[in-house]
């Protein structure tokens, strides 16, 4: 369990980037009504930044 | 009680070496010069000064009240906001200044100046703790083994967790702070699993249980509503005032009393200070050495404790120029 916990933890970045800012991307261009560009839906989009940046985020250890 | 002026000038009159406007005790003046007999009368006289103001003598129920009634409108921002009651920045203001104020509260609670061990009102300084401590998305138990570190090894580059603040400038300082936040090996997390892991306590390894749980709950918590369409709402009322909140603790609260992290010894790991957002701004925090030297004083008090204790602090060599 606390294994499992722990790499749970070491993707959370990942995680945090489909699960919270790809919605956040998403609702904020909705919002400002922004479409999505290469005909994506705006949470396709969304999905694209948030999950490339969580991975980055995973992998480099830091957001930028 | 011996005469302050005694103690400091050997006997040596000097009429108006106490008053706010005289030339009071030479600054330079380290208190290794003094004789072990003068160190422990001071220490003395300082100490019956620090009881005097002592968390069992002063009134610390408002910290209690302060953190139900944010806990209540910090929940309520969110349904507030999700209707329209309150605009999403002023929400976000209101938030800010409860991740920062929460956990000045939950503080009081880490030096259990809100209830000791062993008495009826050690629950509410428990639940103080606990719930000042949740905007910060930190268990209490996690805040209270890492600053009681920090009391134990103040500034040293190792051993305080709170060292990883050092920084230059205030400008650099929020910088390091953000920079601290990263999920890498050399953020605060990773810093304070090593120090955890170095403590190997029952307490130290069930802080760590908590601060993931809690942290898995919130991120929970964060998903559910971005995935139900409140993906701003919870970024703005919750999401930024943390980094908001932070960012405030680690350059005003942490940063500007210790620096330049050098000082490791009791009278000058921290200072008196006079900070630029004065101190309510500041959350009291221009009497930190008041605060390091008796912990058990809760933060309000500290300034009338520094007035009383401020030609035994000088007489120690302490730079009191500030206030």
């Amino acid at each position: 369990m606390e294994v499992a916990l722990k790499k749970l933890f070491t993707v959370m970045p990942l995680i945090f980037g489909i699960g919270f800012i790809a919605p956040l991307i998403a609702q904020t261009m909705a919002a400002w009504h922004w479409e999505a560009p290469l005909g994506l839906t705006r949470i396709a989009f969304g999905l694209t930044i948030g999950a490339a940046w969580g991975l980055y985020a995973t992998l480099r250890g830091r957001w930028v | 009680m011996n005469d302050i002026r005694d103690l400091m000038l050997g006997g040596q009159t000097a009429p108006d070496a106490l008053t706010r406007e005289g030339p009071a005790i030479p600054l330079a003046r380290p208190d290794r010069e003094l004789d072990a007999h003068a160190r422990k009368t001071l220490a003395q006289m300082e100490r019956e000064i620090g009881l005097k103001y002592a968390a069992q003598n002063v009134s610390t129920w408002p910290y209690v009240a302060i953190a139900l009634v944010c806990f209540a409108v910090f929940v309520a921002t969110f349904p507030l906001a999700i209707m329209g009651v309150i605009p999403l920045w002023l929400g976000c203001a209101i938030n800010s200044v409860f991740v920062a104020g929460g956990y000045v509260v939950s503080h009081e609670a880490m030096h259990s100046n809100l209830g000791r061990e062993g008495t009826k009102a050690r629950f509410w300084n428990e639940l103080t703790g606990w719930i000042a401590a949740v905007p910060l998305i930190l268990p209490f138990s996690m805040l209270k083994a890492m600053h009681l570190l920090h009391h134990q090894y103040t500034n040293d580059p190792i051993k305080d967790p709170d060292a990883i603040h050092a920084a230059p400038n205030v400008f650099m300082a929020v910088i390091k702070s953000w920079l601290n936040r990263q999920p890498g090996p050399i953020g605060t997390a990773a810093r304070w699993r090593r120090h955890i892991g170095e403590l190997g306590t029952p307490e130290a390894k069930a802080a760590l249980k908590h601060t993931m749980a809690i942290q898995l709950v919130v991120l929970s918590f964060f998903f559910a509503m971005a995935r139900s369409g409140y993906a701003i709402e919870v970024a703005l009322l919750w999401w930024l005032p943390r980094h908001i909140g932070l960012s405030y603790i680690h350059a005003v609260l942490s940063w500007a009393p210790h620096q330049p992290h050098n000082g490791v010894g009791r009278y000058d790991s921290t200072a008196i200070i006079r900070h630029k957002l004065g101190h309510w701004g500041s959350l009291g925090i221009d009497f930190h050495l008041v605060h390091h030297l008796h912990p058990y004083i809760p933060v309000h008090a500290c300034k009338a404790a520094y007035r009383e204790m401020k030609p035994i602090l000088e007489a120690r060599g302490v730079d009191c120029s500030a206030h």
